[in-house]
């Protein structure tokens, strides 16, 4: 019986620039990588009903730029892209994350596995390289502005299909 | 309901409790980091940090402002402890939302469980 591990992704700030997330998943590393990196299986769990994957394509390759995009009930169009800076399957990508709601945040995604007798860890890491994105993840002022974009900003963080 | 209204709604409840802007300022946590550890007078949290007492107590007068700071005197001094009830508002949002990114990676979880049920996972 495999054991259900729903709820178990532990979330960590570890600085004002970073965002850690942790799940183990009871499957081979090759096939939990093949999982988040190709687009036949990413559009299968990319997006949270109603909202729609309309776009996903992933040149997973140092140099190759990935794009997804979503669009909600309402019709609001999230993307995101990057280019892959660093390509080690099974066990790590690393590539630029790019979000059209932030177009002043740039920002470094790295997901690396781990595999321990038939259980695969996924560390997924988004790190900030300077205070304009940083301040998408901190601004917390109480105006709507902000909070608006806090939605967003939830939103991002929901969506490791780029990994 | 999408997340994307979930969050907004609990983005816009939050409106309405100024808790989060007392805590959204990092000097004001590093205050409610100090009084976690127990009551205090102004001049011992100005012992522990690196702010002036004239810093500290307009911080003070914030967090103590929506509830999160209590005050009692003692004799001619003002101590200050925390009311950790108070954040149940930040607590309950963060809680939702670690929900919903837990939803996700469970998405992707039980799409790994049937690709392995259906034995189609092996091509790399």
């Amino acid at each position: 019986m495999t054991p259900n591990r729903h709820g178990s992704a532990v979330i960590e700030f570890p600085s004002e620039l970073e965002i850690v997330i942790t799940r183990e998943f009871e499957a081979p590393i090759a096939l939990v990588f093949d999982v988040l990196t190709k687009p036949e299986h990413v559009s299968k769990w990319g997006a949270t009903p109603p909202d729609r994957m309309t776009e996903c394509s992933i040149d997973l390759r140092v140099g190759g730029s990935y794009h997804s995009s979503f669009v909600t009930g309402d019709g609001t169009v999230f993307s995101f892209s990057g280019t892959y800076l660093e390509v080690e399957p099974p066990t790590r990508t690393v590539e630029t994350w790019l979000f059209n709601c932030w177009p002043d945040a740039e920002a470094v995604e790295t997901m690396e596995l781990h595999e321990h007798e038939g259980v695969t860890t996924l560390t997924w890491k988004l790190a900030f390289s300077d205070k304009a994105g940083r301040d998408h993840v901190t601004r917390f002022d109480g105006q709507q502005d902000s909070l608006d974009e806090m939605e967003d900003i939830l939103r991002s963080l929901l969506d490791p299909s780029r990994a | 309901m999408s997340i994307s209204e979930y969050v907004l709604s609990m983005a816009r409840a939050s409106t309405t409790s100024d808790v989060f802007n007392a805590v959204a300022d990092v000097h004001r946590r590093k205050i409610l980091d100090v009084l976690i550890t127990g009551e205090k007078p102004v001049g011992a949290i100005v012992g522990d940090l690196s702010m002036s007492q004239p810093q500290v107590s307009k911080h003070l007068r914030v967090l103590s402002e929506v509830g999160l700071v209590r005050c009692r005197a003692e004799g001619r001094r003002r101590l200050y402890r925390v009311a950790p009830e108070q954040l149940r508002p930040v607590h309950d949002w963060v809680g939702k939302y670690e929900r919903a990114m837990n939803d996700r990676l469970d998405r992707i979880d039980d799409y790994l469980q049937e690709l392995q049920r259906q034995g189609d996972g092996s091509d790399t």
